[in-house]
């Protein structure tokens, strides 16, 4: 991929983001002038990037969107909805044009379907300017702002790095100006934080004598680091002959907060590294940790031979175990990003959800700047959207029934994310309809997720768990269950995948509210290894309650299974490879049997043999593995391999 | 009199205004290759500016008017015809 691609891969995906939040920001308050000014540039830089590639249909689509807003700025439209919605259609398919380009290098074979009729419905808000506009019209930022960007670009970006917005002005003064008293030059003097200057030629300059001394030609272009009101005061006599603007800085040096780790380096000094580099940096920190353990070692022999050097060897050891562990906290902290990076692609989908089901949802985010390990905020999207999308299809009411209930009519959701203790919380809450308890354990009961006497048994609070249990889930709980439930256990999955738990708290008639706990960094986890033929797989240790061997006699044929009782409670046996789709291997003397689950729950599962316990970086599952169900995710070996770490609630259920 | 011609020296001196420029232009056409020394030079008019970008003499001397030094000098000294 070339570089310039993979350059306008990242930036298209910040500049949609950025519109779309313009644009969601907008709907809620049409009169903000500064969303309106953020849609605008974002759509038009893109637009602008997207004239570098062969990309037709997406800069068609994105100019007429342009076209629109410039319409709104120009306060020739207003914003409503019926202007909002092409809008945010165009950035979703400029986002999804976007992955397309990332994934296969093109535009998918649709797109010029589907740019044309996104064009026409852009063109339609336009309305009455249809006409006017419908040729391609000037692009807003006009010719001379973008040469006099290009021209002063060192000047632009040491604004940038400096963190100052840049106005840029043109002032061609009239012809006749010094007749008139005027002197261009003394108004320059006058404009505040001049940072460049220069002066052109309005007509070609005569040769030989033809110069008239008396007709101004000049044509001044300058950059100021005033605001645009304030430079304009200085022109306003000749406010006809001025055009001003705001430059943007320049691409590349595009500050994205969100994106990038916060270093502390001060605002607008930060420099993008692949995460991928982060990453190998890390992995040679851990092996440094590793051959400084090595010394220790020798710290140890050498005391015999000489205790003087040995000491000496020992105090500079400590020092490169302390330099040691502060890089390893430091390239940790590199990986950390605030969560606004997943939440902030969240609100669209949530509107979309809402539209699709006729509902009124107005979602808030609060704590966005909460940071965490990038693996954990990348990690979270999913189970996220999945809740925010239960919490509007099955939470939320429709607009009578919450009329019904005395409910105001949007119903609220609430995503909020706050430090604790060593972790990070995040809580999705909803004021809906809430979960009924009794329907729950109906449901659980139905589909056998526990034995009926244990769904009895349990307090309400505790059955309206059971929504995370495998298989409490299908298909057919999505209408007959009021409240959640949808893909539960694939969010309960993917928030322990992260190192993280989910409960669940619910009022019926009052709301439900979801709760994570995650780590905040990237997490070791501790898994045991377990050995299934020559393959060995992982399990985090906390889902084993035990491991036993037991001899082979004692195993009790039972119906289709087997059962062994431990500790004279019979628990059925089930071989893993099994449920694994994998053969099975012949059963010695005596089995190698891992205790998971609690209570009624409680299994033995067989494995051919332990391995040890091993400390891993777990990652989310990616690519073909991802929503792989039995599977939490994968981890690197010490020696390269690679581990896949199950699930074992998910397999159990 | 802020234009003066001393030998093949044009001088501005003081603060230049509109008048100045066509004098200027004058003392440029009237012989090519006449130096502009700038260093009594006070603030300068447009219409000054305007002739020393048109015609791009040679320039010498720094002129005592900070801004005139600091940010037209150097245009005249690099300016391309447009």
């Amino acid at each position: 991929m070339s570089e310039l691609l993979e350059q306008f891969l990242i930036e298209g995906r910040e500049l949609v983001q950025q519109a779309t939040e313009d644009l969601l920001a907008l709907e809620r308050d049409p009169a903000d002038a500064a969303r309106l000014d953020g849609a605008f540039r974002a759509v038009h830089t893109l637009k602008g990037s997207v004239a570098l590639f062969d990309l037709g249909p997406m800069e068609r689509a994105l100019h007429a969107a342009e076209d629109l807003l410039d319409a709104l700025r120009a306060g020739r439209l207003r914003a409503g909805r019926g202007v909002i919605d092409p809008l945010l259609d165009c950035i979703g398919a400029s986002e999804a044009w976007i992955e397309a380009l990332d994934a296969e290098g093109r535009l998918p074979g649709d797109a010029a379907e589907r740019g044309r009729r996104l064009e026409e419905a852009l063109r339609a808000s336009l309305g009455g300017d249809a006409a006017s506009t419908a040729a391609p019209s000037p692009a807003r930022d006009p010719e001379w702002l973008r040469g006099l960007a290009v021209a002063e670009a060192a000047a632009l970006a040491q604004a940038g790095a400096a963190g100052q917005r840049v106005t840029a002005l043109r002032y061609v003064p009239a012809p006749d100006c010094f007749f008139l008293g005027d002197d261009p030059m003394a108004l320059l003097r006058a404009v505040p934080g001049l940072i460049a200057l220069r002066l052109g030629a309005r007509e070609p300059w005569p040769g030989g004598s033809a110069l008239d001394p008396f007709a101004c030609n000049l044509v001044i272009e300058l950059l100021s680091t005033a605001a645009e009101e304030e430079v304009r005061q200085v022109f306003r006599f000749v406010a006809d002959q001025v055009e001003t603007g705001e430059v943007a800085s320049p691409g590349p040096a595009r500050p994205a907060p969100a994106e990038e780790p916060a270093t502390g380096g001060g605002a607008g000094r930060s420099l993008r590294v692949e995460a991928g580099r982060i990453d190998a940096l890390l992995g040679l920190v851990g092996e440094l940790i590793v051959a400084k353990n090595g010394l220790a070692h020798l710290v140890a022999q050498l005391e015999g031979a000489d205790p003087g050097l040995a000491r000496a060897f020992g105090e500079s050891r400590a020092g490169i175990e302390a330099l040691a562990e502060a890089m390893h906290r430091e390239v940790l902290g590199l990986r950390m990003v605030p969560l606004a990076r997943s939440f902030r692609r969240l609100p669209r989908l949530v509107r979309e959800a809402a539209a699709a089901l006729g509902r009124n949802v107005a979602l808030e985010i609060r704590g966005e700047a909460v940071e965490a390990d990038k693996a954990i905020v990348d990690g979270l999207f999913d189970p996220l959207l999945h809740l925010l999308r239960n919490a509007v299809d099955h939470g939320i009411e429709d607009p009578a029934a919450r009329a019904a209930a005395g409910k105001p009519e949007a119903g609220s959701i609430i995503l909020e994310a706050w430090q604790a203790g060593g972790g990070i919380v995040v809580e999705v809450r909803d004021d809906g309809r809430g979960i009924d308890p009794a329907r729950v354990r109906r449901a659980a009961k139905e589909r056998r997720v526990m034995p009926e006497a244990a769904i009895d048994a349990l307090d309400d609070e505790a059955a309206i768990q059971l929504v995370f249990q495998p298989g409490f889930s299908t298909a057919s709980a999505v209408t007959a269950l009021s409240g959640r439930g949808v893909g539960m256990d694939a969010v309960r999955a993917g928030v322990e995948g992260l190192g993280g738990r989910v409960s669940l708290a619910s009022r019926p008639g009052a709301g439900s509210a979801i709760r994570m706990l995650l780590p905040q960094g990237a997490t070791v986890t501790t898994v045991l290894l377990v050995r299934l033929g020559a393959e060995m797989f992982g399990v985090p240790i906390g889902a084993v309650a035990e491991t036993a061997r037991i001899p082979a006699g004692l195993i009790l044929p039972l119906r289709q299974g087997e059962a062994f009782v431990l500790r004279d409670r019979t628990l059925p046996l089930i071989r893993l490879p099994a449920l694994l789709d994998r053969p099975a291997t012949p059963r010695g003397d005596t089995a190698r049997v891992l205790v998971a689950g609690a209570g009624a729950g409680r299994v033995g599962l067989e494995v051919d043999g332990f391995a040890g316990q091993a400390d891993v970086l777990l990652r989310p599952l990616e690519g073909l593995l991802a929503g792989m169900p039995g599977l939490l995710g994968t981890a690197m070996l010490g020696d390269g391999r690679v581990l896949l770490v199950l699930d074992l609630p998910g397999l159990i259920g | 009199m802020s234009v003066r011609l001393d030998g093949a020296v044009i001088r501005l001196e003081g603060e230049c205004r509109v008048e100045d420029a066509e004098p200027l232009l004058s003392l440029l056409q009237e012989e090519a290759g006449r130096v502009v020394d700038l260093s009594a030079a006070g603030r300068l008019h447009a219409a000054v500016v305007q002739v020393l970008l048109a015609l791009r003499p040679p320039l010498s001397g720094e002129p005592a008017d900070s801004f005139a030094a600091r940010w037209i000098t150097p245009l005249l000294a690099t300016a391309r015809p447009g």
